[in-house]
C-alpha cells in the first residue's frame, strides 16, 4: 500500500523564518565569542600575546593553552569517545594542522570579538608537514593490523588473484577522488548557558547524546547537568555527528562570564574545525569472461587518516555485493597526513567505493563491446557472494528496468561520441549502480495519549532535513487512523528521551521501529486491539487516565544489551545489528544525461532518472526530496566539489562558498524518482529500508560514465574538470 | 572603540531607531539587536544568499550590507512576507506545495530571493528561474522544488 502524500512537517515554520536553530537562540545578557586558528602546518606556539585584544572595548576573556581551561579530551567517536576526532585543542602548545583553534575571544558584541580575535599575536615554531596522499612523511598503515576488529577485516571470498589471473578479459586500473566537505548551510556553533548547575545548549548536531556525554565528561559533571536543544538542524550530511572541539571552552568560557555566550563559526573556519571526505585512491581489477560475466575482483583503497585518528574504513562492503562475483579481495589501508581527522560525509566510504567499481564496470563493458544495462542485470546477484545468506530484499534488478524505461535507455546508440544535439553539443548517456547497507541503532521512544485526541511522540533521533518527523508522523498516523494535526513529534531533546547518533541513514528505520514498538504497547495501554483505526481521545477518556504513557527501547537483531547503555551515555553503537540468516542493503540505480557544449566543453546534466529499492517508502515527500538532493549532490561531487589543500602552509585553501563550489539551482536540470515500493518485511515489521546514503552511491559515476560515451574521454578522478573533456 | 552612529529605518513596517557601530552587518542587527533570526547567517561574505533581504523593495544580501547604510530606509526581512493574521503568501505556500526545502535553513532566502525574482520579472520559464534564483545556494539540494515554486506563484497557478 502506496503511502499518503503527507507535507513535510515544519514546513510552515521553515517558509516564515519562525524554525530556531542553534544560533537563534537569544538569552539576556549574551555574549559572542570568536575563535583565533593556527596560521602554520604543523609545530608549537611560543608566544600567545593577548595585550592588544585584551584592550579593545568589550572584551570579556581571551581563553587559550595558557589558561588552564579545566576540561579533558572527549575521546574519538569511533574510539569509545565523543569528539570528531580524538584532540581537544586549547589543552597545549601543539599545532597538530593548519586551522586548528588556539584562542577564544569572548566580548560584548560580535564586533569587538571579531577585532579582538584579529589583534591576538601567537608566534611559533614550526616543524614539517603533509597535507597530501603520497607525500614525503605520510605514513601508511594497513587496516586489518591498525584495526583489528572484525567488521574492519578485509573482505576475502575464495582466490581473488588467481581467479583474475585467469580472466579472459581484465581491466585494471585506479580512481581517486576527495578530499570534500560537507559545508551544511548552517554555520557550527550555538549559544551555550549556565542556568544554577545545569549547562544548557543549543547547537544544530546529529547527536545531542554526544553533545551531552561529551561535554560533561569534559567538564567533569553528571550527564544529567548538560541539556541539548536542537529541535531543528539546518543541513548536516555527517559534519554534525558529534562533539566539535568548540563547545568545550564556551561552556568553561560562559561559566567564567557568568553569561551566555554564542559562538558562530566563520564559514572559513569551517573548513578545519570538523570533520571533511578524506582523500581516497582505488585500484580496481576485474576479471570477466567474453560474454562479460565478472569472475574475480580485487578492490584495493588507500584512504587519508589524521595523526591523530583512523577512520575505520568500509569501501569493500558494497563492492564485494553489487554483483555476483564469485572472487574478491579487497584491502583497505590509512595513510596519516597533518590535518584535522577526516570524517563522515554522505555516503562516506560508499559513494567514492561505487566511483571507483561502477566506472570500471563500465570500462569492461566498453572493451566487451557490452550494453552497460544488461551487463549489470546479467550479473545480478541473488544472494550475498560475501556469505551466502540471502538478502532482506534485493531489487536492483528492478531498479534498472525501471529506470531504463524512465530514462529511454533503448534508444542510447553505444559508440562514444555518437549522440549529438542540434547545436552540435556532445550527448552521454551514463548508468551506475549503488548499495547501502540497513543499520539499525538502539532507540528510545515515548508516546503520550491525551484525552483530547492529541499524540505526542518523544523519539531519540534528529532532524536534519531528511524528513525523519515527517516518516514518524506517517508512522503514527498511519498506524492509529488519526489526522496528522493531532500529532507532535520531539526529536533532538535531552529533556525528551536519551537519543543516539542519528547518521547512516539508520535514523527512519531505528526510528520507526521504536515508534512501531510503542505503538503496540500503547494500544495495550488502552485495551485496544492491535492494529485498526482507533478513537484515541475515546480509548483515553476510558482509560480514566490523561495522559496515557508508554516507553520502550528497541534496536537492531543480535545488538548487544549494553549497545542500548552506550546509546544512554552518548555513545556510537558500536556492535551489531547481527542479522539471523540474511544480509540487508538498500540499492539504487541512477541514469543521467551529460551534454558537452560545442566550443567551451562545459558539462551539464540536462536530465536524471532514479530508481531506489529502500523498502515501503516510509514517507513520499520527504523521500522523493532525499533522492532529489541526492542527484544533486552527486553532480556536485562528479563537477565541481573539490577541497584544494595547501603544500606549501597546511591547511585547506578553498575555504568559502565562492570557492568550494557547489551546485547551484542553474547546475540542476530534470530529476526523475521512482521507487521499487516493496516492504521488506524480513528486516522489520515497517517494511521500511534505508535511504538518505544510498541515494548518492553510484550517482558520480553515472555521469562519469555519460562523460565517457559523450566524448570518448575515461576521466577516473573526481571532480571531472572541463580541460578533462577537451 | 569605533564610534557609533543613529539609524533609523523601518523593518517589516516597523520603526527602529539604534545606535550602530559602522561595522555591524544588517544582517548581525536584523539577527542580535532586533530578534528577527528567520534572516539566516550561511557565509557572511555574499556568497549564500541565506541572508536576503528587501531594501526598498529590492533583493540584497544584508550581510554585505553595513546597517548604518540603511538609515531613512524601508528594510523587509521573512518574518514581514506572510499576511498579518498568519496566513501565508503565495510563494511561502508554494515552498510548501512543492517540497522547496529540506533543512530549511536556506529557505527564508530562497523565499525573499524568489519575490524579488517574480518582481523583476524574471520568472519567465524555468531556466530564467534558475539562473535568477543561482544566488541562493541550498546544500540540501532542494532545487527542482523552488523552481517549481517560484513558478506557481509566478503565474498564479496552483498545482501542487
Amino acid at each position: 500500500m502506496t503511502r499518503p502524500r503527507l507535507p513535510r512537517v515544519g514546513a510552515r515554520e521553515k517558509v516564515t523564518g519562525a524554525a530556531k536553530y542553534g544560533a537563534d537562540h537569544a538569552p539576556d545578557g549574551v555574549a559572542y565569542a570568536m575563535p583565533v586558528v593556527a596560521t602554520v602546518g604543523k609545530g608549537r606556539i611560543t608566544d600567545l600575546d593577548v595585550r592588544a585584544a585584551t584592550a579593545v572595548p568589550g572584551v570579556l576573556l581571551v581563553l587559550s593553552h595558557l589558561d588552564d581551561l579545566g576540561i579533558t579530551p572527549a575521546g574519538y567517536i569511533m574510539a569509545g569517545g565523543y569528539a570528531f576526532q580524538s584532540l581537544q585543542p586549547m589543552l597545549d602548545d601543539r599545532v597538530a594542522y593548519r586551522g586548528q583553534p588556539v584562542a577564544l575571544v569572548v566580548a560584548d558584541t560580535l564586533v569587538a570579538a571579531t577585532e579582538a580575535a584579529g589583534l591576538v599575536r601567537v608566534t611559533y615554531d614550526t616543524e614539517p608537514f603533509a597535507v597530501e596522499v603520497g607525500a614525503a612523511g605520510t605514513e601508511t598503515v594497513l587496516q586489518e593490523e591498525a584495526l583489528p576488529l572484525p567488521f574492519l577485516a578485509d573482505v576475502v571470498v575464495g582466490d581473488a588473484e588467481a581467479a583474475y589471473a585467469a580472466s579472459p578479459v581484465r581491466v585494471d586500473q585506479s580512481y581517486r577522488s576527495g578530499p570534500q566537505h560537507q559545508v551544511p548551510m548552517e554555520l557550527i556553533g550555538g549559544v551555550v548557558e549556565w542556568q544554577g548547575d545545569t549547562v544548557v545548549v543549543h547547537e544544530g548536531t546529529q547527536s545531542v547524546g554526544a553533545l551531552r556525554g561529551g561535554l560533561a565528561g569534559q567538564l567533569g559533571i553528571d550527564r544529567e547537568r548538560v541539556e541539548v536543544i536542537s529541535p531543528y538542524v539546518g543541513g548536516a550530511f555527517g559534519q554534525k555527528n558529534s562533539l566539535q572541539p568548540h563547545l568545550g571552552p564556551l561552556a568553561v568560557a560562559a561559566r567564567r562570564i557568568g553569561r551566555p555566550v554564542k559562538l558562530v563559526l566563520p564559514r572559513a573556519h569551517t573548513f578545519h574545525a570538523a570533520s571533511f571526505r578524506p582523500v581516497a585512491r582505488h585500484r580496481i581489477r576485474l576479471g570477466a569472461d567474453r560474454a562479460g560475466r565478472l569472475l574475480a575482483a580485487i578492490h584495493e583503497v588507500d584512504q587519508q587518516a589524521s595523526r591523530q585518528d583512523l577512520l575505520p574504513a568500509t569501501y569493500t562492503e558494497i563492492t564485494s555485493r553489487l554483483y555476483a562475483i564469485p572472487d574478491f579481495r579487497g584491502r583497505q589501508r590509512h595513510v596519516r597526513t597533518d590535518t584535522q581527522t577526516p570524517g563522515y560525509m554522505r555516503a562516506p566510504f560508499e559513494h567514492s567505493a561505487a566511483f571507483a567499481l561502477e566506472s570500471a564496470i563500465d570500462e569492461l563493458c566498453h572493451v566487451i563491446g557490452r550494453d552497460p544495462v544488461a551487463l549489470r542485470l546479467d550479473n545480478d546477484a541473488a544472494t550475498d557472494p560475501v556469505t551466502g545468506k540471502p538478502f532482506s530484499s534485493r531489487h536492483l534488478g528492478e531498479c534498472l528496468r525501471l529506470g531504463a524505461e524512465l530514462f529511454g535507455w533503448a534508444d542510447r546508440t553505444p559508440e562514444p561520441g555518437s549522440m549529438r544535439d542540434e547545436d552540435g553539443a556532445l550527448i552521454g548517456w551514463g548508468v551506475a549502480v549503488g548499495a547501502y547497507p540497513s543499520l539499525t541503532v538502539p532507540t528510545q521512544a515515548r508516546l503520550r495519549a491525551y484525552a483530547d485526541g492529541r499524540l505526542v511522540a518523544e523519539v531519540g533521533g534528529h532532524e536534519m532535513g531528511q524528513g525523519i518527523t515527517t516518516a514518524l508522523t506517517c508512522a503514527l498516523t498511519e498506524d492509529l487512523g488519526i489526522v496528522p494535526e493531532a500529532v507532535t513529534v520531539v526529536v533532538g531533546d535531552t529533556r525528551a528521551v536519551p537519543h543516539h547518533l542519528t547518521a547512516g541513514a539508520w535514523g527512519t528505520n531505528s526510528t520507526l521501529r521504536a515508534a512501531h514498538e510503542a505503538l503496540r504497547e500503547l494500544r495495550a495501554a488502552l485495551g485496544l486491539a492491535p492494529e485498526g483505526p482507533v478513537d484515541l481521545a475515546a480509548a483515553v477518556t476510558a482509560s480514566g487516565r490523561d495522559p496515557v504513557e508508554v516507553e520502550v527501547v528497541t534496536q537492531g537483531p543480535g545488538q548487544p544489551p549494553e549497545m542500548i547503555d552506550r546509546m544512554r551515555a552518548g555513545l556510537v553503537a558500536l556492535a551489531g545489528p547481527d542479522y539471523p540468516g540474511y544480509v540487508s542493503f538498500s540499492f539504487v540505480a541512477h541514469f543521467a544525461e551529460v551534454r558537452i557544449e560545442p566550443v567551451v566543453h562545459r558539462v551539464r546534466v540536462p536530465r536524471v532518472v532514479s530508481v531506489a529499492d529502500c523498502g515501503r517508502v516510509a514517507s513520499p515527500v520527504t523521500a522523493e526530496a532525499q533522492v532529489r538532493g541526492s542527484v544533486v549532490w552527486g553532480i556536485g561531487a562528479a563537477l565541481r566539489e573539490h577541497s584544494e589543500v595547501d603544500p606549501r602552509y597546511g591547511g585547506f585553501l578553498n575555504t568559502d562558498l565562492a570557492e568550494y563550489v557547489i551546485p547551484v539551482n542553474a547546475d540542476i536540470g530534470r530529476i526523475d524518482v521512482a521507487f521499487v515500493d516493496r516492504p521488506d518485511h524480513v528486516l522489520n515489521p515497517m517494511g521500511a529500508k534505508s535511504l538518505g546514503e544510498v541515494a548518492l552511491v553510484g550517482m558520480a559515476a553515472a555521469v562519469a560514465n555519460a562523460v565517457h560515451h559523450a566524448t570518448g574521454r575515461r576521466v577516473r578522478h573526481l571532480p571531472i574538470m572541463i580541460e578533462d573533456v577537451m | 572603540m569605533t564610534s557609533t552612529r543613529e539609524t533609523a529605518f523601518t523593518v517589516n513596517g516597523r520603526a527602529v531607531r539604534l545606535d550602530l557601530d559602522p561595522r555591524e552587518s544588517l544582517l548581525d542587527v536584523l539577527r542580535e539587536r532586533l530578534a528577527l533570526t528567520g534572516t539566516k547567517k550561511g557565509c557572511d561574505h555574499g556568497q549564500c544568499g541565506a541572508c536576503t533581504v528587501h531594501l526598498d523593495g529590492r533583493r540584497i544580501v544584508s550581510c554585505l550590507t553595513p546597517a548604518v547604510q540603511v538609515d531613512g530606509r524601508r528594510v523587509t526581512t521573512i518574518e514581514g512576507v506572510a499576511e498579518p493574521g498568519g496566513d501565508l503568501h503565495p510563494l511561502q505556500r508554494a515552498f510548501v506545495d512543492h517540497d522547496a526545502l529540506q533543512c530549511g535553513y536556506c529557505t527564508p532566502g530562497q523565499v525573499m530571493s524568489g519575490l524579488g525574482c517574480i518582481a523583476e520579472g524574471h520568472a519567465g520559464d524555468d531556466d530564467e528561474i534558475r539562473e535568477y534564483m543561482s544566488g541562493n545556494l541550498c546544500r540540501c539540494g532542494a532545487y527542482p522544488g523552488i523552481v517549481a515554486a517560484v513558478r506557481q506563484a509566478a503565474t498564479g497557478e496552483r498545482d501542487g
